[in-house]
Formats: structure tokens, sequence, C-alpha cells
């Protein structure tokens, strides 16, 4: 009836080599597991070839998926090396954790989740001045102690003092918690040691849990049947499912994540093998820096490594450590191969300490309830998964297309991009839609992670983009969502985005923002009479919206320098559009008396001003008489010219047909640039072809035309001859020629 | 030319060795752990020296760099494997003043330095020659001058060569034979010097001067590299100049009281928005005048500022004691900069209420 308990650090792989020594030195009958039973039914699965780590253990309330417990394992986690052990053997494995039944239901009653009590054995070490455990298990249990059996004696005496000097009150949740999930793993040793008296158990725990799993020591029965008897269900599931080595360093089921897998693997590959090699450790892993940094092109030379390793040791001794870890492994990669800077050790950081591993799951293991329901969607709507690049064209008008087109949008939400929109520009307001279709198996990670926002793809579309809408502060972003909520198709989102839209709208006094909000929901609500959804509430956001912008528009142009003028007309740009799109009288009655304060006071900065009063004359506000007025005033020389110039491009805004239409506005230009002194306009000159650069060859052709009627040519003359009419021009036509950079000296026009 | 620095019985400006002799003789004398060759230091003592700490027979050791442990650690280790050392940053971040405590603390002597210019000659690195005795004896190890390092390489030291990428890139290379061979040819006299051990090289360079002569990447090789950053954040910044202007205004016998260095808050602030471009509150974005607004700036900003405020004023730096200081730290560039520092008052400084004695000094002074 013996037990050998192992009390282990999740994910150490010090541990897991120890605990690979410790059941070949004893081998036992029974493998008992932290981790709820719920996984007994699925472990068997862990022995099968097509199961590669990291893979994760994932026990979930069937009801409520977003209660869920993750167990992930890595080739270096004990649990794994132990189990694989066992299955290889034939010797049963079994879970012996707090069913997650009774787990999940005790929370649903308000009880605080019980989670590990973070890592107790890098809480040991980092008091003993390390600062990564697994060297410290190194040297402070292993080195010390020949065979396995002792280390794990030492650990849990060691772990004993540690519960001894807890700080936390007995009645802590933590506290609680923990003794009750203790209390059910001496029931399940109890029932084992019972069921088969002269069996050898081996129990593989977090350390913390070692010193209550010594049968010898048990409290009496009367102490733990109180905390394992008439306790709450309710129903779970469990799957398996691959994780990545970027995930390992989550918290879940095992405690705290680590930070550096790949180190951790990189250590237990080198000292599994065998007499491994301390000062071996240091240079293989710096010669496979040293190749992530050439793969990058970036010189790294075997004599820099060997330097690296150098220093690297004589920083241990510095640091006064026994051993080189990994963070001297940095120190050293970075002064001798990266010439000090941090940045492409980032880089060696992301694909070499953490790894790029993704594990898999044998077919035949059962999946995730979001994955399923997507499954049958993809089944139904003959969308299947592949690992090669599709292109997929749809035609939104056939019903059986636009739910492919709604699916793909909702996997966009929820953070699992297996569709991308091929040509993004087009899509608006068409009936088609393209998209570039690639199953990477990462995605079904991403999947699993988007299983905690709900069951099925809309209700965890819904879910997610609500939460983000909460916690967005950014407006263009929301209006973007609620147009992305809208063509995925969920109501839900939408109404949660827009009172998130329309709170933050609120309280907003960034005008350029609030602006910018008005034309991607204008085109919402142009889309969704495409798709036809109803946008009305959508509408009512934005007509919100774009008062609130009216409002503070006068004041917020008040005094712009040159650059935030530019914002500020890109911004009234875009709200111009958005509002052609909705075509709303009084809406557009508030704009355009907004946009009246900009254009007659002439102390607002030329770029806004000339942009609103060009508005305003399109829109028919202003007739062409004040704003020749306004031009006029705008361009006298008393204005100071950079401004003017602003005015101008503001005013014309890439659009020429205005000035070959309107000879008087044309005169006006012409009248101003020719009396602008030579030295002010070699400085305009820049600025003024910009304006015109915008234009297009014909029309800057044109205009040239007209400017050289305005001189004398004859207005009804089709086509005056260039060559002629420019000998007789004022050297504002030159002027104008230089600005539409023409070679005027050679007398031609381009 | 070169300047070598000569032991003068210094009254402006101490040697490191000598300004902080107590504190390296209280630290050898405690210091039980193996010392590489020629090291008047083992390497954990260096560390504290620089790092500040506190003895076990209770002597307190200042810390001189205020910063990353580990960056100090690096740099020590890299001395340690005989790898010379090259400390790298924008001006003002310490690297002269790391460097002359290394050595000092190392090899007992901060003294060895080659300062590099456009004009350094190879002669600094390698050895000149005593012409009257040339021409008189003919060629002799007597009429031979050594430059720096070949002092560093005779008597196990360090040497420091101060701004290396100023250096011509010819004048550069001599150093890679150096640095490898640890070997100096002398052929006029078909001798050659060989480094005792304890000889090494700690180098200092801008970053910010990239192009100018960058360092081959022969002699890039020859070096291990440790970056010295701008402080992260405001309190650190503030904590570097506290420090730093406490004791210079005690070596200039300013009687600093601490009330009088609240000012330290402000003008570090100003630097680091400057330098940054954007506000605290990361809200205005601003723009950056030339010149790099370091640490070091902060810290003679300061200096001046107390000395103003002891000499004329009531000992109390008030914001009219740094304005000029700040002033001739931010305008380098008579025109553009001039204009940042205009907006930088207006549309910043005068917005913040408790800062209008600030501002005011500033406009004042145009
Ligand atoms: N992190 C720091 N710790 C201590 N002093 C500092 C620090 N940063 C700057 N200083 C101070 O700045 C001043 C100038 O430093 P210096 O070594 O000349 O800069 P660099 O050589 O990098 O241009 C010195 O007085 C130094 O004490
Ligand atoms: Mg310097």
């Amino acid at each position: 009836m013996p037990v050998d308990v192992y009390g282990v650090r999740h994910h150490g792989p010090g541990s897991a080599r120890s605990v690979r020594e410790a059941l070949e030195a004893r081998p036992p009958d029974l493998l008992l597991v932290e981790g709820c039973p719920e996984l007994d039914g699925i472990v068997h699965l862990l022995g099968e070839p097509d199961m590669v780590p990291p893979v994760a253990g994932l026990v979930y309330a069937v009801d409520d998926p977003r209660r869920a417990t993750f167990y992930p394992l890595a080739h270096f986690s004990p649990e794994w090396v132990a189990v694989r052990w066992a299955l290889a053997r034939g010797v049963p494995v079994r879970f012996l954790d707090l069913p997650a039944t009774h787990a999940f239901a005790l929370e649903e009653a308000g009880a605080p989740p019980t989670r590990e009590a973070g890592d107790p054995l890098a809480t040991l070490a980092a008091a003993a001045g390390y600062d990564d455990a697994e060297r410290w298990w190194e040297d402070a249990v292993e080195q010390r102690h020949d065979s396995p059996a002792e280390r794990f004696d030492a650990i849990r005496e060691a772990m004993a003092s540690v519960r001894e000097a807890d700080p936390r009150p007995d009645d802590d949740p933590g506290v609680v918690g923990n003794l009750r999930r203790e209390a059910w793993m001496r029931k399940v040793l109890r029932a084992a040691v019972k069921e088969q008296p002269d069996a050898r158990t081996a129990v593989v725990c977090g350390a913390w849990h070692a010193p209550a799993l010594v049968p010898e020591e048990f409290p009496p029965l009367s102490h733990d049947r109180p905390l394992v008897t008439g306790l709450p269900r309710t129903k779970v599931a469990a799957a398996w499912t691959p994780w990545t080595s970027a995930r390992l360093s989550y918290a879940s089921g095992y405690g705290a994540g680590v930070t550096a897998p790949g180190w951790y693997q990189h250590l237990f590959d080198h000292l599994s093998g065998e007499r491994p090699d301390q000062r071996d450790l240091a240079t293989t892993w710096l010669v496979r820096v040293a190749r992530t940094l050439r793969e990058e092109r970036l010189d790294a030379s075997t004599a820099a490594v060997v330097e690296a390793a150098r220093l690297a040791e004589t920083l241990s001794i510095v640091r006064g450590r026994p051993s080189v870890g990994l963070t001297e492994l940095d120190d050293a990669a970075q002064s001798v191969l990266c010439e000090g800077s941090r940045l492409p050790l980032d880089l060696v950081h992301s694909r070499l300490v953490v790894g790029e591993e993704l594990g898999s799951v044998p077919d035949s293991a059962p999946v995730v309830p979001l994955a399923a329901d997507l499954a049958r969607q993809q089944r139904s709507l003959r969308l299947k998964p592949s690992a090669s690049v599709q292109e997929v064209d749809l035609d939104l008008r056939r019903p059986a297309q636009l739910d492919r087109s709604v699916l793909l949008h909702r996997l966009a939400i929820l953070g699992v991009p297996w569709g991308v929109p091929a040509d993004t520009g087009r899509t608006t307001g068409t009936f088609k839609e393209s998209w570039r279709l690639e199953w990477r198996p990462e995605l079904a990670v991403d999947l699993v992670e988007a299983g905690v926002w709900g069951t099925t793809v809309a209700a965890a579309a819904s879910a997610r983009a609500a939460d983000r809408a909460e916690g967005s502060a950014d407006l263009a972003e929301l209006a973007g969502l609620v147009g992305a909520c809208l063509t995925a198709d969920l109501p839900d989102g939408v109404t949660a985005v827009l009172a998130a839209l329309d709170a933050r709208a609120a309280v907003q006094h960034d005008v350029p923002a609030l602006l910018h909000t008005v034309e991607p929901l204008a085109r919402t609500c142009r889309y969704g009479d495409v798709r036809g959804v109803d946008t009305a509430r959508v509408r009512d956001v934005l007509v919100a919206t774009a008062v609130r912008a009216c409002v503070g528009l006068p004041m917020a142009c008040a005094g712009l320098d040159e650059e935030s003028a530019d914002v500020m007309g890109t911004a009234i740009d875009g709200a111009q559009r958005g509002l052609a799109l909705l075509e709303d009288a009084d809406l557009d009655a508030t704009w355009h008396l907004a946009l009246e304060r900009l254009s007659a006071p002439e102390h607002v900065a030329g770029t806004v001003a000339g942009r609103a009063t060009r508005i305003l004359l399109d829109a028919g506000r202003l007739a062409r008489d004040d704003v020749a007025r306004r031009m006029g005033r705008r361009l006298s020389v008393a204005a100071p010219a950079p401004q003017a110039a602003a005015w101008l491009e503001g005013f014309l805004a890439g659009d020429a047909v205005l000035l070959v239409h309107d000879p008087a506005l044309l005169g006006l230009v012409d009248r101003w640039l020719s009396d602008v002194e030579d030295a002010v306009f070699e400085d305009l000159l820049p600025l003024v072809r910009r304006t015109f650069a915008d234009f297009s060859k014909a029309e800057r052709r044109t205009i040239g035309e007209r400017v050289s009627r305005l001189h004398g040519g004859r207005a009804d003359d089709p086509a005056p001859s260039l060559d002629l009419d420019l000998e007789q021009a004022t050297p504002a036509v030159l002027a104008v020629g230089r600005l539409l950079g023409w070679e005027v000296a050679r007398g031609g026009a381009a | 030319m070169t300047q070598v620095q000569v032991d003068t019985p210094a009254v402006l400006r101490e040697h490191a060795e000598q300004a902080y002799a107590d504190e390296l003789a209280a630290l050898a004398a405690v210091d039980d752990r193996p010392r590489p060759p020629s090291w008047r230091l083992s390497p954990w003592a260096v560390a504290t020296y620089v790092l500040g700490g506190r003895l076990a027979d209770g002597t307190v050791i200042t810390p001189k760099y205020l910063g990353q442990r580990r960056l100090v650690e690096v740099a020590i280790s890299s001395l340690a494997t005989d790898r010379a050392l090259l400390l790298l940053g924008v001006p003002g971040t310490a690297k002269t003043w790391l460097g002359e405590h290394l050595a000092a603390a190392v090899s007992g002597s901060s003294t060895l330095v080659v300062q590099g210019t456009a004009g350094t000659q190879e002669e600094a690195l390698r050895y000149g020659w005593n012409y009257a005795r040339l021409l008189a004896e003919g060629p002799s190890r007597e009429a031979l001058v050594p430059g720096p390092v070949m002092r560093a390489m005779e008597t196990g030291a360090i040497a420091r060569v101060e701004e290396l990428t100023r250096i011509p890139s010819d004048v550069q290379d001599a150093l890679i034979s150096i640095l490898s061979e640890k070997t100096l040819p002398i052929p006029e006299l078909d001798e050659e010097v060989q480094a005792r051990p304890g000889f090494n090289v700690i180098a200092t360079a801008n970053n910010r001067d990239k192009g100018v002569n960058e360092l081959s990447s022969a002699l890039r090789r020859r070096f291990n590299t440790v970056v010295l950053p701008l402080p992260d954040t405001l309190d650190q910044e503030v904590e570097i100049v506290r420090t730093r202007v406490t004791q210079l205004g005690a070596s200039l016998e300013l009687p600093a009281d601490l009330e009088s260095l609240s000012e330290i808050q402000r003008v570090v602030t100003v630097m680091r928005e400057l330098r940054s471009g954007v506000t605290t509150d990361q809200r205005t974005t601003i723009k950056s005048p030339s010149a790099t607004l370091s640490t070091a700036e902060a810290i003679s900003v300061m200096t001046n500022g107390l000395a103003l405020a002891a000499h004329f004023g009531d000992g109390v730096v008030r914001a009219d004691d740094v304005a000029a200081g700040l002033l001739g730290a931010v305008v380098k560039d008579p025109v553009q900069d001039r204009l940042v520092w205009q907006e930088y008052l207006e549309t910043v400084v005068r917005n913040r209420k408790e800062w209008n004695d600030l501002y005011r000094a500033c406009r004042d002074l145009g």
C-alpha cells in the first residue's frame, strides 16, 4: 500500500526529469495526477502518436463555456512525462483533483474560483536569489540529492514549512478552496488504497499539495468528509485542444504560466541527454541564438558565440550564482552578439525563448462547442477549411452566399481570421464580396480561446464585439465596429456597440474625432440598406454625433495652426462625404450653419475656411457673389500670402471644374497671383502647385486657356492658339503657366 | 592633439581615484573575493563601488552610476573576460563618467585617456618620440614617448578611449591589432611591447554620431557593447540629477539644502518633454530642439542655478536662477531652436498655473 507523493513544479523540466527517474526507480501500479477527473475519460488519447504537445486539457461547463479550466501540457511538463510513462506500460492513470462539476457549480453559487497558489517553487527560488526557478531546482534540489525520492522528500518538507508560514487567514477564500481540493484528493487516495491495498500508487501533484497527501499524516475522516459531501453539480465536458508555446505563459488550472517555454525545452532536452555538461548547455543555447540572428541577416560569428559564453559565465560569477541562467545568456548575447541593442534580442525571445510550437490532437479527440458549431456551419454552407489559399467571390443577393459572408464577418470579429477580404476598397455598397480563405492550424487555438465568448459563432461574436466596445474610447474604432456588426448580422452586437459609441461621443470634446465617425456610420446606413438590415438606430446615433460635432466646430476652429487645420480640413471632408450619402435635410441645415461660421469670419485658418466656403457654394447655400466677395477678401494683398494660398487650396480641393466655369472666380485668382510680390510668389509656388497638381491634365489645360482669354482672347473661341495668347499675356499668365507646370518660356504648352 | 592627463594635485576636479580614495580603500580592505590578474578589486567590489552599498564594517559606498544594475555587471564582466568594453549612448548618459569610475576601481587609475577627435593621430594610440633625444641619440627606448594605451599595456592597466567614432578610421585600425594581438610592435627599435595581464580598453562612443567615422566591423567585433540608456522615468532622472547636483554643490562649496532642489523636478520635466516631443500627460505634441537634452544638461542647468542662487540670491534655487540655463541648453540653433522654445513656452509652460513664475522668468529673457 505504499504511496509515493511527487510534488512538482508544473511546467518544470527539472521536476519532469526527476519524476521520470522516480517512476523508473519505483514503478507504480496506479498513477494519480493533479487535474479534475472529468479528464479520466479522455486521458488514453494522450498516448496516441498524433497527440503532440503543447496541448491542453480543456474542461468547461456545458451551459456556460466561459467557465472553463485549461490544463496545458508541454514535452517538459512532469504531468505529461508521467502520463506517457504510465500509458506506455499499461499502468492505469486517473486524475485526483476536485471534480469540475462541483468546482464550477460552487463558483456559480458565488464561491470564488480556486486557483493554484501561484508558483511556490519559484517563490522559494526567488528567496534564494534565483530569478530562474529551474536553475534553482538544478542547484538546490538536483545537485544536492542523488535519489529522486530524496529530492521529493526535500521538496515536501520545504513546502510544509512554506505552508506553515502562510500569512493568509483560515477563512481566506484561497485557503478554504485549497482545503476542499486537498480533502477530495485524500478521498481519492483513500479509495485507491482501499481498492487495492497491496498496490503501489504514485501521485504527481503541484509541490504545494504534497505535504497534505502523505497517508501517514492524513487528518481523520471526520475532518475531510463535510468538505466533500453534498456538493452542488453542473454539467461538464472535457476535450483536448492544440496549444502553443506562447500560450504556456498564461495562468491556467496548473497555476502560473511559464515565460520561457523554449528555454525550458532546451534545458529539458539538454539535461535529459547522457552526461549533460553545464558549459555545453550555455554554448548550445548561444549557438541557437546566433543561428536565429543569422536567419535575420545579423552577423553572429562562431568566435562571438565563444565570447558570449565566456561573458555569461563570468556574469554568473559576478552575480554570485552557481551556474549560468537565462538572464546571463540574454545579457551576454545582447552585449556580444547584438552590439548592445535589445531589438534583435526581442526577436530571439519570441522565436527561441518562448518558441513558436503548435501542438496537435488526434482527429478522434472530442472538440469544444464553438468549434463544433463552426464545423456544423462549414458543412451546411459548404465552405470547407483548407490549408491552401482559396479565393471566394460572393454575391450577396443570393441567400446562401450572404450566409457565407455573414459567417466570415462573424469569425473576423471573433478574432478567428479564417477569411480576409480580398478587395476592401470595393465591398461597400455593392452586392459583391471577395475573400481569401486560408485555414492555419493556429486558428484552432484562436477558436478555443474565442470559446470564452460563447458556444455558437453568432453569440460569441456578439459578446466579443460588446466587450471590445466596452473597452474602447476611440470613436472611429467604435464606428467601424458598428459597421462590422451590421455586416456580420449581429443585432445584439450593434445595440451594444451603438450604446457605447453614444456614451463616448457625449463626453468627447475632440471635434475631428467626432467628425470622423460620420462617414463610416453613414456608409453603414447605406450598406445596411443593401443587406436589408434595419439601421434606424445607427441613424439616430449618427445624427446625435453629427450635431455634437456641429456645435463644437466653430470653437474648435479658432486659432488652428497649419497642421491642425489640415487635420480639421480632412475631418470636415469626411463628414461632408458621409452627410452627402445620408441626404438628411435637417442635419444638412445644422451642418451648413456651422460651416457658415467657419466661412465668414476672417480669423479662421485658410484651409478650413476655404473648404467650408466651397461646401456651402456647392450646396447652394452661398451665392456666387458672396463667394466672390469672400474670396476677394481672403486673396487681398493685405492678407498673408500663405494663408491666402491655404484658403485657395481648401476651396479648390482638387476640383478645378469650378474655375473652368466661373470666369469671375478665375479672375480673382489670377489677379491675386499677379499682385503677389515676386519674392512671396517664389515661396508660394510649391504650395499653390500642390493645389493645382491634383487637377487632371485636361483641367489644367482648360484653365490655362480660360486665363489666356481673360487677358484678351475671345471667350467663344473654342481652340485659341496658345502661342499667340501667351505672347500677349500679362505676367500673371506666365505665373499661372508656371503653376500649371508648363514650360512657358519655350512658348508651348505641355 | 592627444591630451594625456597627468596627476597633479587637482583642486578643480579630482580624478575618481582621488575623490573616492576612502571608499576604494575601504572596499579593498574587506574584499576577499578572487581578483582577476592586476585588478585592485574583485569584480564584486568594483560593482559595489559603482552601484553603491554598505559594507560589513559599516562603510557606506555612494552610488556613482544610477541605473540598471545589469548593465554595470555586464560591463565589469566584460573587462574581467579580457574583452574590450564599448560604452555606447547619446551624449550625457554617463559614458565617460562610468568609464572613469570603472578604470579607477579596476586599475586604481583613470588617467590613461585618449581623447578622440578628428585630429587624433596614431601616436596617441601607440607612441611618439622625444625628438631632441631622437636626434641626439638615435632611436632608443629612452627617446620613445609612450601614449596612454601603451602605458596601460606596460602596466597591465585600463586605458580609456573617449569618443572613439570621432577618431579617423585609419587611426581606429591601430586599435584592432592592439586588441587582437595584445602586442604593440616598435619597428624602429625592432622590439615589441607585450601587454601585461590586466590590460584592457574602455571606449566610449556617441550613437547619435552615426556615420561620422562608423566603427569598422572588425573593430566592433573586438568589443563587448553596453548601451547606456536615457533614464526611463521622470523619477529616476530627478534622482540622478538630485544626487549629482548635491555632490557637485558640495565640491564647489555651494550650500545646497534639499529644499532648494525642488526646482529639479521642473527642469527635468522640461528636458524630458522637449526630448520626447510630447508632454508628460501625453496630450500635447511639441517640437524637439536640435540638441540632445540629456540628463547631463539638466545637471548643469541646476548646478548653474545653484551657483546663481548662492552668490546672488538667498541660496534657494528659483525659476529666475534656472531660466537662463534652460534657454542656453535648449537654444543651440538661434532660429529653429528659438521657435521651438517659444512655442513650448506659450503652449505648455504658460498653461501650467503653478509654472507661472517659470513662464515669466523665461519670457523676460526674450
Ligand atoms: N545614470 C546616471 N547616473 C549618474 N550620473 C549620471 C547619469 N546620467 C548622467 N549622469 C551625469 O551626467 C554627467 C555627464 O556624463 P558624461 O559621462 O560626460 O556623459 P557622456 O560621456 O555619456 O556624454 C556626469 O556628471 C554624470 O554624473
Ligand atoms: Mg563623454
